[in-house]
């Protein structure tokens, strides 16, 4: 036991120290991206995996959390500050159109979800919420009076979120909020029938994913310097959780990270053909879901129970 | 009100009918498909676009008109629509809620880019000799294009009635839609019937990818708006009822042009989004639903 922790400690003083080693700053950058894209991730895992809340609307609380964070930069409010702020918007925003799409259920709640991004994006692209209007339209807004901060700084943040996002998912997952979506996931009547409020139960976990994951798109707006709509409100906040989460295992703890590890190295090889990272992700995911439904950490259990295994039982499971 | 406003406004709400038509017919195959599978088809806006695409591309370089078209593009949708269910959607049915949407989505993504590779990512436009075409009676001004979608909807959704209420497989259709169970014990091979849906749904696709390349101008990221507007259909019309579904698309219709009409052309669809999530929060059994 006292080894195990020993390792964790040493694993992320190491990450934690990595750009400070004289490595080449793209693979800072990279490690930085893995950071917010497991706080994304772990919290889609959480809605999917652990509250049966499909949701599309991922884009929606990054978006608007990366445009509070800008803003406030633009108007001189501390950046950290910021962040927080990016954070607390997000979560409020949860709230607000918690009102429409908790009247759906499964499949439609997914559809009702995706609804927001879009019609967000197409508010952002009319309106801009403070300076003067630009000559192509929109909200387009560079992130002002950062001088003299560092990546390794911003990499420090992305570190704090992204670690604290697996601590905060074994928190809630030990929790009275997380043995209660267990017991609603496994069946929610009976659930119901037992006393616990299946609504409020999965809107907590709904608000607390909007919050994490609108931190997470703060930082990495922070880090790419320029905010705009169709990159805020784009597909992808919604495309990199599903693949990360889908790749390493649904509702497991440790299926994100495996997830976001060959997502961000999918991200890295796909660098020089960008027009067809989406078709080959989509196409990915279809694949994933079709030969292994559950993930990497479903396929390592296996490999691992075969050699543990007693030969004779061995050769009768395997084809 | 003066009366150049008044038939400006007749005008607006004419226009908007006759879109409606357009979106009632988006909307139909994805109707059809969740009747049938329970399954919402997220793939449905970039499906309907490979059809825009595909007659643009026969347009392009052949030079046949989009219309005629269909001929070749009808049954190629029948066959991607029949494999998509047969090899892909069918194993993952059952297996979780999640599984067929996420299979959905992967397909969604392939579809954008794969049109984005082979068009450009420019917007584009089935501009045909008649496609901007327009015709006035009394002061209103109809453009022939919406004119062309309207009948085309009628004549699908008439037709689709028609196949699913007197043929063999119409009824097996409507039948596994009902119980599948039951319709299993009567001998029907669900599996089978189901890829037909899906099948069918992507014919009624087809006819919506052309008739919409001829109204609007469309870019590969076109897909996801035109999902949003088939399942607002769906949503305002209630499920699983044709008229709703017509009427439903005409609502749509009317809300998108009065809303270009006062709040100007650029917030138009924001209109439509924003009365998707009011009918959802005051009434999710859609408008005529029960």
């Amino acid at each position: 036991m006292m080894r195990k922790w020993i390792a964790l400690v040493v694993i992320l003083a190491l990450l934690a120290a990595l750009p400070l080693s004289g490595l080449p700053q793209a693979w800072v950058l990279y490690v930085l991206l893995f950071f917010v894209y497991l706080a994304m991730a772990n919290m889609w895992n959480l809605l999917c995996g652990y509250s049966g809340l499909i949701s599309l609307c991922q884009p929606a609380f990054v978006g608007i959390a990366g445009y509070t964070m800008v803003l406030l930069v633009w108007i001189g409010v501390p950046f950290h500050a910021a962040i927080g702020a990016g954070g607390i918007v997000a979560g409020a925003f949860a709230v607000l159109i918690s009102i429409p799409v908790f009247r759906l259920r499964g499949i439609y709640f997914a559809i009702g979800t995706l609804v927001v991004p879009e019609a967000l994006r197409i508010l952002f692209l009319l309106w801009r919420p403070v300076g003067g209007k630009l000559a192509g339209g929109g909200a387009g807004y560079m992130l002002r009076g950062m001088k003299g901060v560092t990546v390794v700084h911003y990499y420090w943040i992305a570190w704090v979120v992204g670690i604290g996002s697996l601590f905060l998912m074994r928190f809630i997952l030990r929790s009275k909020l997380g043995l209660g979506l267990a017991a609603i996931r496994d069946n929610d009547r009976s659930a119901a029938s037992s006393g616990l409020n299946v609504f409020r139960l999965k809107l907590y976990s709904f608000v607390i994913a909007a919050f994490v994951t609108g931190i997470a798109g703060a930082v990495f707006y922070l880090y790419q310097g320029y905010i705009e709509p169709g990159g805020a409100f784009s597909i992808q906040w919604t495309m990199i959780p599903i693949l990360a989460t889908v790749i390493g295992g649904i509702s497991t703890e440790a299926g994100p990270i495996i997830g976001t590890v060959v997502v961000v190295f999918l991200d890295f090889l796909l660098a020089r053909y960008a027009g067809f990272s989406m078709l080959i992700q989509g196409a990915i995911l279809v694949g994933i879901m079709l030969l292994a439904p559950q993930g990497f950490v479903e396929i390592a259990r296996q490999i691992g129970a075969r050699w543990s295994r007693p030969l004779t039982t061995g050769a009768q499971t395997s084809k | 009100m003066a009366p150049e406003t008044l038939v400006d406004l007749a005008n607006t709400v004419i226009m908007g009918l006759l879109l409606g038509g357009l979106y009632a017919l988006i909307a139909l195959g994805l109707s059809l498909v969740f009747g049938v599978m329970k399954m919402i088809n997220v793939a449905h806006g970039d499906l309907v676009l490979f059809g825009t695409y595909f007659a643009y591309g026969v347009m392009t370089y052949l030079g046949i008109d989009p219309v005629v078209s269909l001929i070749a593009g009808v049954p190629l949708m029948f066959f991607l629509g029949f494999a998509i269910q047969r090899y892909l959607m069918s194993r993952a049915f059952g297996r979780s809620m999640e599984a067929p949407l996420l299979i959905a989505f992967g397909i969604s993504l392939m579809l954008q880019n794969l049109q984005q590779i082979l068009w450009t990512p420019m917007s584009k436009g089935l501009t045909t000799s008649y496609a901007l075409d327009s015709f006035e009676a009394g002061g209103i001004h109809v453009p022939l294009a919406y004119l062309l979608d309207f009948a085309a909807a009628v004549v699908v959704m008439l037709l689709l009635g028609q196949f699913l209420s007197r043929t063999y497989l119409g009824k097996a259709i409507t039948g596994a839609a009902q119980d599948r169970t039951a319709a299993q014990l009567m001998g029907i091979n669900t599996r089978r019937i189901f890829a037909f849906a899906f099948g069918i749904s992507m014919v009624t696709a087809a006819f919506a990818g052309v008739f919409l390349g001829l109204t609007f101008p469309f870019t590969p990221q076109s897909g996801i708006s035109f999902l949003i507007i088939a399942f607002g259909v769906v949503i305002v019309g209630g499920l699983g009822s044709m008229v709703g579904t017509f009427l439903g698309g005409m609502l749509l219709g009317v809300a998108q042009t009065l809303g270009g009409y006062f709040l100007g052309p650029t917030s138009q669809m924001l209109v439509v989004y924003f009365l998707v999530l009011v009918v959802l929060a005051v009434r999710p059994q859609g408008l005529f639903g029960r």
